[in-house]
């Protein structure tokens, strides 16, 4: 069997993405109480995160040397990226640790389509993209309240560090999934990145100095959420814009080669 | 009496050795039942600097937080998510043909569960404090009696309160978003963000009114000291006693009726 070549290779992943995804909106849009129930939770939750910035500010004016609304805009940003995360990651990505338990994970491999795009990216939990809009809506209101619109150097500025940290999540969780390869009786590894991406809730000068340098370099949640929120609060240099660039590149590398060695540990199961 | 000791007894034993399949599982929930603490604690100890938030030291949250962290896995209630599973897919079916109620069965596997989950927790909290001073506890043998019946008292408020509002599952298909919403409030309510004290006074007072102080705050303000007067101390376990009753009875009703409901679909 000839094998196809990279780029065909690729053009097919997307149009099986794409009618994934499709097939997967049709799927949800049957289900609308759904939407309500996933709304009303998201608010919930915004409002829970609200009240406990409001609890902060009654006993300080800045936090981490960001001020309230400055911290509205990075819980925007959490917010958004919520969304991804349970619209896009969890569902596919986050299936992994199990396929790989259960030997399930054969039924992508023997696919004429890149694995880690098909694994990565093959459901679309719609209603969850709410959510991005909403993170996004607080977001902008809370600049608006900041009074300090962005330029447009920083609008730009703030989607490359967006989609940095886009980026980065993805790797995170590629990177956890992987451990699934390594020790395979764990089966809540998802649990491991809810408990990393809490502390991204907050900006990550507001810990102390050695949670901060795990944020940065260890877990580098500070590039999720503080440096997008900065981009858009006018914080960030243009230099951190691109350093922030490199990081999401060197993510996406570092996802590609994690998962090729991890694949190279897979014996299947069962048979 | 010596019947039902056999039967925990063994009921115990085969959740702990369950358990023991699972631990690396069970080391990750621990790791995340602890983030939510120690990013509070990493909060206020930057909001309190060098001085205080309302006589709160950095020493004092660092306390307060190690005692929610040992607490909160102590009082932790997942009963619910399993209950509704069960119900919904007709699991339930199987553990009710059993000659003992299901009730006890979530008993036996709570306590397994927390005294493999909080000794490690104590343990660790032992090592932090050798290594790091303000989480040490001055040495109070009487209180840490008291703490332990309070512990034990809110472990089983939380019990219950999480059983019963599964059980809704019974007539509802959203009893996990009840819990979540429990979850959410008790945020604020129960002291999990921060001392009940820092909450402003009109939240604090509702608080009062409701379970949720007594199944964190009260146990771990008695731990850190905060409660010191006989008078607090009673008004701390006359509250959880009565919201012991209090959802005991809601458990005992919501289960004698929601039973003759249950249709027990799937098979």
């Amino acid at each position: 069997m000839t094998r196809p070549r990279p780029l065909e290779r690729l053009r097919a992943t997307a149009r099986v993405l794409g009618a994934l995804w499709r097939v997967n909106v049709v799927e949800e849009l049957q289900y609308r109480a759904n939407f309500v129930a996933s709304l009303l939770g998201t608010l919930f939750w915004m409002a829970m995160a609200l009240l406990t910035l409001a609890l902060f500010f009654r006993h300080t004016t800045r936090l981490g040397g960001w001020d309230y609304w400055e911290v509205v805009a990075l819980l925007g940003v959490f917010n958004a990226l919520t969304g991804v995360i349970e619209a896009v990651l969890r569902p596919g990505i986050g299936e992994l640790a199990d396929e790989v338990r259960s030997g399930r994970l054969d039924l992508i491999l023997v696919r004429p389509v890149d694995a880690q795009l098909y694994a990565s990216f093959r459901r679309l939990d719609l209603w969850r993209l709410a959510d991005v809009a909403l993170g996004l809506g607080l977001a902008a209101y809370a600049v608006v309240r900041l009074g300090r619109p962005p330029s447009p150097a920083g609008v730009v500025a703030f989607l490359v560090t967006l989609g940095a940290a886009v980026a980065v999540v993805y790797a995170i969780w590629v990177a956890l999934m992987s451990l699934a390869f390594w020790f395979v009786a764990v089966e809540n590894l998802s649990v491991l990145f809810d408990a990393v991406y809490e502390a991204a809730r907050y900006p990550v000068s507001a810990y102390p100095g050695a949670l901060r340098f795990l944020f940065v370099y260890l877990v580098p949640i500070a590039w999720t959420t503080t440096v997008p929120a900065a981009a858009l609060t006018g914080r960030l240099r243009p230099l951190g814009a691109l350093a922030a660039a490199a990081v999401g590149a060197a993510a996406l590398l570092l996802s590609r080669l994690l998962w090729r060695a991890a694949l190279r540990r897979y014996t299947s199961a069962g048979g | 009496m010596r019947r039902w000791l056999r039967r925990y007894a063994a009921l115990i034993r085969a959740a702990w050795l369950v358990d023991l399949q699972y631990r690396a599982a069970i080391a990750i929930w621990m790791l995340w039942n602890v983030t939510e603490p120690a990013i509070a604690l990493g909060i206020w100890w930057s909001i309190a600097g060098e001085g205080a938030v309302q006589g709160f030291d950095r020493a004092e949250f660092a306390r307060y937080f190690f005692g929610v962290a040992l607490v909160n896995q102590l009082a932790l209630a997942w009963d619910a998510w399993y209950i509704d599973r069960w119900i919904r897919e007709g699991e339930m079916n199987f553990r009710l043909v059993r000659p003992i109620k299901p009730v006890h069965e979530a008993v036996a596997d709570n306590i397994a569960y927390k005294l493999r989950t909080a000794s490690v927790v104590l343990l660790v909290w032992i090592l932090a404090a050798l290594v790091w001073p303000p989480a040490r506890l001055p040495f109070a043998p009487g209180r840490w009696a008291l703490f332990a019946l309070a512990a034990l008292l809110a472990a089983a408020i939380r019990f219950l309160n999480g059983y019963a509002t599964g059980l809704l599952a019974f007539w509802t298909t959203r009893a996990t978003a009840l819990m979540e919403l429990q979850f959410g409030v008790a945020l604020f309510l129960s002291g999990r963000l921060a001392p009940l004290a820092l909450l402003p006074p009109a939240v604090a007072r509702a608080a009062h009114l409701l379970w949720f102080p007594y199944v964190l705050a009260f146990p771990v303000e008695v731990l850190t000291g905060a409660v010191t007067t006989p008078a607090a101390y009673l008004r701390g376990f006359a509250g959880q006693a009565v919201w012991l009753l209090v959802w005991w009875a809601a458990y005992r009703a919501v289960w004698t009726h929601g039973i003759r409901r249950y249709g027990a679909v799937g098979g």
